[in-house]
């Protein structure tokens, strides 16, 4: 069975197309930058050549359009015809307390997707515009969805609820869900495997942290606790989200600058963090080069997402009474040698210690960053949610039929 | 009907604000303008209302960027030929309209909902000049349009239950805004209502019971208007609120219609509220009072 994974986030779109007889990957790529004039949709077929183009991609509807056809392509493309994909998995960002695990993709989950768009306003609906997409391009193709908040489902009623009268939780669900799952969930049990240890006698703190990013306490193999909250917005500073504040804020702020709901929601999440601290970028690669260059906004904001990402860590090791990894994932956590070096910098009262060769090396595969003295093993390990989404995806649709 | 297109003609304020709208909502729009001059002025205009939205943080570059990519300008009317519906926003004058809603009949497939933005006229009247009046209908938009989420929708006599259905599921639906069904009759229900209301500030005014200021804080602040009703006046623009009474009150023959003379007085001097600095209170080129 070939499966394509779609993963649709706020301005970028990755697809992978897995051949699951041995789940190799036939063909990957991303688009990225969407809604800019210049997207780049790079396409990688499995043994090709790389082929990138640049051209305005303004919607995710146009994103998966070019995909489809570029995995078509004579030249580039490497399949025939869009008939040989046999399901498509998608990940959906919120799946409220509705999805406690993946699901196929009918008429009913497409209504509770639509109804949990308020939770993940960046992300459900470019996630549902993937779905409608890929039904008006692939019609009959089983779709399967694979939810960020599935494995957070897990948490202790202490850790999710907040302090807030109860009837909010009764009467909305108001509560934490947390998010990036999957990923947390699989660099969680690749760190188990890498460490040769059971991940049931582990203490881990994952960091997932890209342009959104959060952290989990997985203990156990379990999630425990998670930064994320009922919204992606909780949390982490992020690229353009503001992550944790004081509640008290939101009304003063709509009252002083008279913001409507709608105003003060896309404040917070499109036009705050990294961007609104360092007044240029939202991408850490160019925070740390204007640091580089002696920026003064870009090192604050450097400095704050820093220092936030670090407090997380202590916490979490406070939460579980220990630690015994701590994991670096996604854009940054992968790629960003001076955000790894400087938490783990002042992190010496937990034992941890890195070793600044092994910090600098680039390379695809799960690795080890700490010393052989260190107490808490730091390992960077490549996330890859595309293939947990093709596996619960061949699953469930192999059980259709 | 899908209604991915939508013509909108007349780029004065409603037009902007419609037109805005829908963009924002995803939907492709022709704006229709008489020239090219007036339609890069609203297209302007249109601009100009995203980019304060992006000081408010309401939106990003790339968002402004997509909702102007999906405003078409055009100054053709057979290019409306492929719309999925087409909503009139010109100034309120009957013969004008009714030249148009004729065009408008040649041009769209006969299935094609005609609406009218119209405030206060008759969409009977408005359909008499179509060879197909069962699908012209009356979708007045409340300004500012991106805010204010009613809509009232008007059946004129012979406007069909299919066209009223259809108009009622696209407010709904496609643009989420509430829509209240109206039988014909002139100012409908929001402008009989609130020109009465501007109406009778406007004799407390002239008789000298209170200050415009307090007549508006009496109304904001005592019955939570957002606007008390003089600045309200001066927000839709004076002469619209005279045209809008005069009308009324032939149509009614009430003398509670009568247009009070101080609103006279001061469309005659040219102040029509915030569209040129000054009506009953003075703004600024933003709109925002000084």
């Amino acid at each position: 069975m070939k499966v394509l994974v779609i993963n649709s986030g706020s301005s970028s779109l990755k697809y992978q197309l897995y051949d699951m007889r041995d789940e190799s990957v036939l063909a990957k790529g991303l688009v990225e930058r969407i809604g800019m004039d210049s997207s780049i949709l790079n396409h990688k077929p499995t043994g090709g050549q790389e082929v990138t183009e640049v051209k305005e991609i303004l919607e995710h509807n146009t994103a998966i359009r070019k995909v489809l056809s570029m995995l078509t392509d004579p030249e580039h493309g490497v399949i025939k015809s869009i008939d040989e994909i046999q399901a498509v998995g998608h990940r959906v960002v919120h799946g409220g307390e509705s999805f406690k695990a993946s699901a196929l993709v009918d008429d009913p989950a497409k209504t509770e997707i639509r109804r949990l768009f308020d939770l993940a306003p960046l992300h459900n609906p470019a996630a549902m515009m993937g779905i409608t997409a890929t039904e008006n391009n692939m019609p009959g193709v089983p779709q399967v969805v694979v939810f960020d908040t599935a494995f957070h489902q897990a948490m202790p009623e202490k850790a999710y609820l907040y302090g807030i009268p109860k009837v909010l939780y009764n009467k909305y669900k108001v509560r934490r869900y947390g998010f990036h799952g999957t990923s947390h969930e699989y660099v969680s049990h690749i760190a188990a495997e890498f460490l040769g240890q059971a991940i049931e006698d582990l203490k881990i703190i994952t960091c997932h942290i890209g342009n959104g990013g959060s952290l989990t306490a997985v203990q156990g193999g379990h999630s425990i606790d998670t930064s994320m909250g009922m919204t992606p917005l909780e949390g982490l500073m992020m690229g353009t989200r503001s992550g944790d504040l004081d509640p008290a804020i939101v009304p003063f702020v709509m009252n002083k600058e008279e913001l409507t709901v709608n105003e003060v929601n896309s404040m917070l999440n499109k036009h705050s963090g990294l961007l609104a601290i360092s007044g240029i970028s939202s991408d850490m690669r160019e925070i740390t080069d204007g640091m580089a260059n002696g920026d003064a906004n870009c090192t604050l904001a450097f400095e704050m997402y820093e220092y936030r990402l670090r407090k997380y860590i202590g916490s979490y090791a406070a939460a579980m009474n220990g630690v015994d990894v701590i994991v670096f994932t996604a854009g940054v956590g992968e790629n960003s040698v001076v955000v790894r070096e400087k938490v783990c910098e002042n992190l010496t009262y937990l034992g941890v210690e890195i070793d600044d060769a092994l910090n600098a090396i680039r390379s695809g595969e799960p690795r080890l960053i700490s010393t052989s003295q260190s107490k808490v093993k730091v390992l960077v390990i490549p996330t890859n949610e595309e293939l947990v989404i093709a596996r619960d995806t061949y699953r469930i649709v192999s059980e259709l039929k | 009907m899908l209604f991915k297109k939508i013509g909108v003609i007349g780029g004065g304020t409603m037009g902007q604000g419609i037109a805005e709208m829908l963009a924002a909502k995803g939907i492709e729009v022709l704006l229709v303008e008489k020239s090219v001059e007036k339609l890069n002025y609203s297209y302007q205009m249109i601009e100009t209302s995203l980019d304060k939205q992006l000081e408010k943080w309401g939106i990003t570059q790339a968002e402004k960027k997509l909702i102007l990519s999906r405003i078409q300008k055009v100054v053709h009317f057979a290019e409306l030929g492929s719309c999925d519906m087409v909503i009139e926003t010109i100034s309120e004058d009957i013969e004008a309209k009714k030249l148009i809603f004729s065009q408008l009949d040649q041009v769209c497939p006969n299935n094609i909902i005609l609406a009218s933005n119209t405030s206060t006229l008759s969409l009977t009247e408005l359909a008499s000049t179509t060879m197909y009046p069962e699908r012209v209908i009356g979708m007045h938009f409340i300004y500012p349009v991106g805010k204010v989420d009613l809509v009232e929708i008007i059946r004129g006599l012979k406007t069909s239950d299919i066209t009223f259905l259809e108009t009622k599921r696209f407010v709904e639906e496609i643009v989420n805004k509430k829509g209240i069904m109206i039988y014909e009759s002139p100012g409908f229900v929001s402008s009989r209502l609130i020109c009465l209301l501007i109406n009778e500030a406007l004799h407390i005014l002239q008789e000298g019971v209170a200050s415009a200021e307090d007549i508006d804080d009496a109304m904001r602040i005592g019955y939570q208007f957002q606007n008390g009703p003089l600045e309200m006046a001066d927000r839709f623009g004076l002469d619209s609120v005279l045209a809008a009474l005069e009308r009324m009150f032939r149509e009614f023959g009430e003398l509670k219609y009568r247009p009070s003379t101080i609103l006279k007085k001061m469309v005659r001097a040219g102040h029509l509220g915030v569209k040129t600095g000054e009506g009953f209170f003075k703004y600024d080129k933003d709109g925002d009072r000084v």
